[in-house]
């Protein structure tokens, strides 16, 4: 006691104690800041809040015949619905002007896992992060998710998500059966071989045919990978992919592209997935790890120049760091986002996706270079990070991106709000798109619409079927949302 | 007139800081995400008040003080939170400095102020200066806190300002002293 009562009466021990209690608040300041979605007063944005607009209410349905009499009492009102998930798509897939949203995260329930047939019943305002923890300890794994598990299965089926998985196909193939309510509000359990088709809408369908209710999708065993990593020049990767590709060994795989001045578009890191045989019963569901280190990382990285070079070098040692590690398939199914959080006034951070067939690579790469600076520390466009996936062939779904196998480079970038850096913006993202779209590529829907309806027609050469299937299957325009009055309507 | 400053001057930020707490309580509670967090600046600030009394207390020379500093450092801070946007993405990061430097011009204060042959008296004074002052502030009509701190801030320059004067005056009045 005396002890203490001498040294309150150092400064350097009071000193000091300030130094520590402010460094244990400084790593405990959460990250996550924004505020989006349906909470907010008056008006309804989704994740990048760009499109605010004003909805007439939210709903959440308790129960199924609570979600039908809603779609049917809409279809009688001349309503109009729009469905919402997690809303992380960017384009206002989830509301629509004067309209009601259906708030889907009440439908969270997994209904049943057989482990013999290897499939798991759910509802779709689940997550794929409550499946996972539904199926880990019974050694299950999912086929195909994105590369977090942040997402509900209702929002993922409707954007036809792809992620690192390179054997399992399009995320739609992964699903069996589900149950949907119609635009005309009735109950229907649909399969594959369903002669209405209603699959081949309603995946990569974006909410406009119906609302999927639960799924049944097939999983697989939660095995042990060896992670490989390997640095590459852009000019090999085609061919490296394709002997990937062919060593079924190789479960899973993604790649980063350097963006930093001095290897922009050159240099880049491969990840790989190895099988070892090995299936895991006990590896815990790995939280998010090191995301302020991450984010402090990215945050340098953001200011472009030389620090872009030293966030590269960050992420090359990291990666290299990684190599011959082993991990999880469910692990590697969930990779952190928090330390993406980005709320600047005045300035948006989005994504975009571009697709890119295989063997259009190296050329597509290399004329991209003519479009967007090596250095863009000075411009108000910036972009941050480029990471590649596989996206195969999907001849299923109607609005399908991968008309045959695919790179998708998924980009971070960020931009001013003011009217002439939106325009800017627009405009680099156009001239990219037309680009892609040259090579015989397309561009991913669930981001921001900043392509023209031209573009999109371009990319989406069976748009019309979609509009035509639309106004056959909801003709009173029950499901509507921003996207679609953006580009099909 | 060196005598009358000396005397209020001290009085005029006690009675400051505690009128303008309730405004600075209520931006501290907007700009903390969470009611933890909140409750975590408060306590840097009261770690930091501890750390200030005792650096005042430990001078070997007590005629000595830095108080015009003082004064400048806490019109400085109120004047930041003013222009700070609420917003920004690094708005807690620069709280949690801010209330480690008001804590620690805060505990300094106090030490030296007591110090003082008039603070028994300012004691007094303040609490009922304080009463008057809040019943008035009570018809005002409150558009954000902000610019009260912000209106405190430039009032805590001017002491600062003053406490200059008065020692120039000081210095050439006595000189060497
Ligand atoms: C940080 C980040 C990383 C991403 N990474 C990837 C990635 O690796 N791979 C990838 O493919 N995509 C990725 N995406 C895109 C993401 O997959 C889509 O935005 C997805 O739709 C988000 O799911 P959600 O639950 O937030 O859906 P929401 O945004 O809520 O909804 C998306 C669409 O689905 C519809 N919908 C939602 N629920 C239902 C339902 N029950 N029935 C019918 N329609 C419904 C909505 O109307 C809307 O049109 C990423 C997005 C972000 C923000």
């Amino acid at each position: 006691m005396q002890t203490i009562a001498l040294l309150v009466k150092k400064p350097w021990f009071l000193g000091s104690l300030v130094v520590i209690f402010v460094s244990v608040i400084l790593w405990n300041i959460p990250i996550e800041k924004r505020k989006y979605g349906l909470s907010q007063s008056g008006l309804v944005t989704d994740y990048t809040g760009l499109l605010p607009e004003r909805i007439e209410r939210v709903v959440k349905a308790e129960n199924r015949s609570d979600l039908q009499r809603i779609v049917k009492r809409a279809n009688v009102n001349g309503q109009q619905i729009a469905i919402a998930g997690l809303q992380h798509s960017q384009g206002g897939h989830t509301y629509y002007k004067n309209g009601v949203v259906l708030d889907m995260r009440t439908f969270n329930r997994i209904l049943e896992i057989d482990e013999q047939q290897k499939t798991v019943r759910v509802e779709a305002g689940a997550t794929w992060e409550d499946v996972q923890e539904a199926i880990q300890p019974v050694g299950l794994a999912l086929k195909v998710t994105q590369s977090q598990s942040i997402f509900t299965i209702g929002g993922s089926l409707s954007v036809n998500a792809h992620g690192r998985d390179i054997r399992f196909g399009s995320m739609a193939e992964t699903v069996k059966a589900m149950t949907i309510i119609t635009p005309e509000g009735d109950i229907k359990t649909v399969t594959r071989e369903d002669p209405d088709e209603w699959m081949k809408y309603i995946f990569g369908g974006y909410g406009l045919f119906g609302v999927i209710v639960d799924v049944t999708v097939e999983v697989t065993e939660n095995h042990l990978y060896t992670i490989q990593t390997e640095k590459l020049k852009i000019g090999s990767y085609a061919s490296y992919f394709d002997q990937l590709l062919n060593d079924q060994h190789m479960a899973m795989h993604y790649a980063r592209v350097s963006v930093a001045p001095n290897s922009f578009l050159d240099e880049m890191y491969v990840i790989n997935y190895k099988q070892t045989e090995k299936r895991d019963y006990t590896t815990a569901l790995k939280k998010e790890q090191s995301v302020r280190l991450t984010k402090l990382a990215l945050d340098i990285g953001r200011h472009g120049g030389a620090l872009e070079n030293l966030f590269w070098g960050t992420q090359k040692r990291y990666i290299a760091s990684i190599d011959g590690k082993e991990i999880t398939r469910n692990n590697a199914m969930r990779s952190e986002s928090t330390f993406m959080e980005y709320t600047k006034p005045g300035r948006v951070e989005v994504l975009q996706e571009f697709f890119i067939p295989v063997h259009r690579f190296e050329a597509y790469m290399n004329e991209l270079k003519n479009i967007i600076p090596a250095n863009d520390k000075n411009d108000d466009f910036k972009i941050h990070n480029i990471t590649i996936r596989y996206a195969a062939a999907d001849r299923f779904t109607t609005l399908n991106y991968a008309k045959e196998d695919m790179f998708g480079l998924v980009v971070l970038m960020q931009h001013g709000l003011k009217e002439e850096q939106i325009t800017e913006a627009t405009s680099v993202i156009q001239n990219w798109t037309h680009l892609t779209l040259d090579h015989g590529g397309t561009y991913y829907l669930p981001y921001y619409r900043y392509q023209t309806k031209e573009q999109f027609r371009r990319s989406y050469p069976q748009w019309e079927k979609f509009a035509e299937e639309k106004l056959r299957r909801d003709p009173n325009n029950v499901f509507q949302n921003m996207f679609y009055d953006y580009y099909v309507k | 007139m060196n005598h009358k400053s000396t005397r209020y001057l001290p009085l005029v930020v006690t009675v400051g800081q505690v009128v303008i707490f309730p405004y600075y309580i209520i931006w501290l509670k907007e700009v903390s995400l969470t009611f933890t967090l909140f409750a975590w600046f408060f306590a840097t600030f009261s770690f930091a008040a501890a750390w200030g009394y005792q650096i005042a207390q430990s001078r070997t020379n007590k005629d000595h003080s830095y108080i015009m500093f003082i004064y400048a450092g806490m019109g400085i801070v109120y004047i930041l939170i003013g222009a700070i946007k609420n917003s920004s993405d690094i708005l807690p990061y620069a709280v949690i400095l801010l209330q480690v430097i008001l804590g620690l011009l805060q505990g300094y204060f106090r030490a030296w102020h007591a110090e003082q042959d008039t603070y028994h008296l300012h004691a007094v004074h303040h609490y009922l200066i304080v009463g008057c002052a809040m019943i008035g502030f009570s018809f005002v009509k409150i558009i954000s806190p902000v610019v009260f701190i912000t209106i405190f801030g430039i009032l805590m320059c001017m002491c600062a300002v003053w406490e200059l004067f008065r020692k120039e005056k000081k210095k050439t009045i006595i000189p060497g002293k």
